[in-house]
């Protein structure tokens, strides 16, 4: 319960720390202002630009952290993470028509909308190829991810050169690709809360199995689980979690992978515990990333991806290392 | 009201004086409420949007060196209240704050000087990283295009509307036109030469250069020359051959004179017929790759390149 108590209460300071940074930093009470809905230009900012995106964040992490936790239970391994079949090369062509090749629908409809559909593409398109080809297993799916994800790379790369011009910037693409929350009016945040809550359901139903699995395949069919078929449900689930993630967020490197690990050694392997815990941590671990990114370097903002590489890096391999010594 | 009080303060003091300094008052009183009710403003820009002011704009945000320079040649530098990291003229602006550069642009940097309008051309990551923020404040946000030099001068007139001056806007746009016309006068009796003006140098040994369907392209057809290499509207890369390959009668760099020699000191650019005539020619980055008013110049110093 401690746990919970502790991981709770972190991400409301984190959530309260972000909603203050910023090129230009507000105080609590600048906040309180705006949420009771003063009108100054200032005001008007923190409630309609900063907290949505703060919020936003912390979702974004949660669906992230629960992504890779299924993901590390599917394919039992530690080093197995969110964007493993396809979907970050999936997400990111997606991305790329709908910032670079003009179309009818607005861009903030259009660049969800794609960025979700390639990322789930490309991870049903993986699980097909393996099906076709037979082999409906870890490994199988790890090789057709593999060639999926240089497949989309490339067409990508393509139409970034291709289709951008003086008007049209790579920098728009690349930035997106490194990652960065997109800031969803209020409305759109609250499909992000009921879309994330969704997903922390749909994971809490695979929980019990992804135990089982851990166990081992031989363990798990003598327990009745029909393992070619659970790993193809789980992944497909893991992939509609991940690809939410990604429409809201960008590719953000490095949570999917780092948040399970800690959740673990904060709540143990048993699935039911884990995932919520790894959303928590996740979103905890963005929040305050994202928060770096906007403040860190004004009048810049650092792509989130690269901050959550970059500081997100050396802390797992510190806590790696202390966790191996002892 | 105020009128009435200040007539019988002078009333008490029984002063004419009083009175002259009352009647004064009112009417400086009469010509700000004038200004204060002034029309709102209302004009589509370049994405189509309808951009409305409810009063001319006092604090201006030009994001990126044209947009700068337009507000600046309405004589209004004084109202620019920041800039982005690579305007460079005119100077009086420079000491003002950044709102962004090279890795993107604040929203927070933007809002903390209050702006009333924001004028942004879709590049780099502007038009991606304001226009959304600024309608959800509140914030009038003006796109511009400027694809050639009609559009330039559009802008220039667009601006002059929307920041309260359209006449200064009529007329600098007008003077423009002027001197385009006397350009165009000149250059339309001459046989119109080939030419190519390279924009920069990429690593992998590609060039960048001028296209149709730009303002530099269009810059370049003003002052009575033709594209060299016709049919590069979508890539700006070309490789060295096919600018060998093409041999125009000017070649133009845009960049230092040492550059230039770097450039033509390419094996087999000395046989190209511009080099062999003498037709290479530096030109100036911030006259021919910035579509703002000092366009015109360049488009002069063109000219004079290519009708000697």
């Amino acid at each position: 319960m401690k746990v919970w108590i502790g991981l709770t209460a972190m991400l409301l300071l984190a959530i309260l720390i972000a909603a203050c940074a910023g090129h230009v930093w507000a105080s609590p009470a600048g906040l309180l202002r705006a949420i009771a809905g003063d009108h100054a230009l200032r005001s008007r900012l923190l409630f309609e630009w900063r907290l949505p995106r703060v919020v936003a964040a912390a979702f974004v992490g949660a669906l992230l952290g629960l992504g890779g936790t299924i993901y590390q239970g599917v394919f039992r391994n530690p080093l197995a993470e969110p964007y493993l079949l396809g979907s970050a090369g999936g997400a990111a062509l997606g991305a790329t028509v709908a910032l670079l090749v003009p179309l009818a629908l607005p861009q903030s409809w259009l660049l969800p909308l794609l960025a979700f559909a390639g990322a789930w593409g490309a991870t049903v398109l993986v699980i097909g190829i393996s099906r076709v080809a037979g082999a409906v297993d870890a490994a199988g799916l790890l090789l057709a991810g593999v060639a999926v994800a240089a497949i989309l790379g490339a067409l990508r790369s393509f139409l970034m050169l291709a289709l951008s011009d003086e008007t049209v910037s790579l920098q728009v693409v690349l930035s997106w690709v490194l990652g960065g929350i997109q800031t969803p009016s209020w409305a759109g945040t609250g499909w992000l809360v009921l879309i994330t809550l969704g997903c922390l359901a749909l994971s809490l139903t695979l929980a019990r199995r992804l135990d089982v699995l851990g166990l081992g395949e031989a363990m798990a069919l003598a327990f009745g689980l029909d393992v070619r078929r659970f790993i193809m449900l789980a992944v497909l689930a893991g992939s509609v979690i991940v690809a939410a993630a990604v429409a809201f967020g960008g590719l953000v490197a490095f949570v999917g992978l780092a948040s399970p690990h800690v959740a673990r050694w904060l709540v143990g392997p048993l699935h039911r515990p884990l995932l919520p815990a790894s959303a928590l941590v996740g979103a905890i671990v963005v929040v305050l990333a994202d928060a770096v990114a906007r403040a860190a370097l004004p009048p810049a903002e650092i792509p989130l991806g690269l901050v959550t590489a970059v500081a997100g890096g050396p802390f797992f391999i510190l806590l790696l290392a202390q966790r191996l010594r002892s | 009201m105020v009128f009435w009080t200040a007539g019988l303060q002078a009333r008490i003091m029984n002063h004419e004086r009083a009175w002259r300094l009352a009647v004064r008052k009112s009417l400086i009183l009469m010509a700000l409420c004038g200004s204060a009710a002034a029309q709102p403003i209302t004009v589509r820009d370049a994405f189509d949007r309808s951009v409305t002011l409810p009063a001319p704009p006092r604090r201006i945000i030009p994001i990126f060196a044209s947009n700068t320079e337009i507000v600046a040649s309405l004589g209004l530098a004084d109202r620019i209240v920041g800039i982005e990291a690579f305007t460079r003229h005119p100077r009086e602006v420079l000491d003002r704050p950044l709102v962004g550069g090279r890795l993107g642009f604040s929203v927070d940097a933007v809002v903390a000087l209050r702006p009333d309008l924001v004028v942004v051309t879709p590049s780099r990551q502007a038009a991606n990283q304001l226009i959304d923020p600024m309608e959800r404040i509140g914030v009038p946000l003006l796109v511009l295009l400027q694809r050639s030099v009609p559009e330039i001068l559009a802008n220039i007139r667009l601006i002059g509307r929307v920041v309260g001056v359209p006449e200064r806007g009529e007329e600098v746009a007008a003077r423009f036109e002027a001197r385009l016309g006397a350009v165009k006068r000149r250059v339309e009796i001459a046989p119109t030469p080939s030419a190519i003006m390279i924009t920069g140098r990429l690593g992998n040994g590609l060039m960048l250069v001028a296209r149709d369907g730009t303002y530099t392209g269009d810059a370049m057809r003003l002052a009575g020359a033709r594209s060299a290499l016709p049919g590069t509207a979508t890539i700006a890369q070309v490789s060295p051959e096919a600018i060998l390959d093409a041999d125009p009668d000017v070649l133009l760099w845009a960049g230092s004179a040492r550059d230039l020699q770097d450039l033509i000191a390419r094996p087999g650019w000395a046989d190209m017929r511009a080099v062999k005539a003498g037709r290479v020619h530096a030109v100036s980055r911030v006259e021919l790759l910035i579509p703002g008013p000092r366009s015109i110049d360049g488009i002069e110093h063109l000219a004079a390149i290519f009708h000697p």
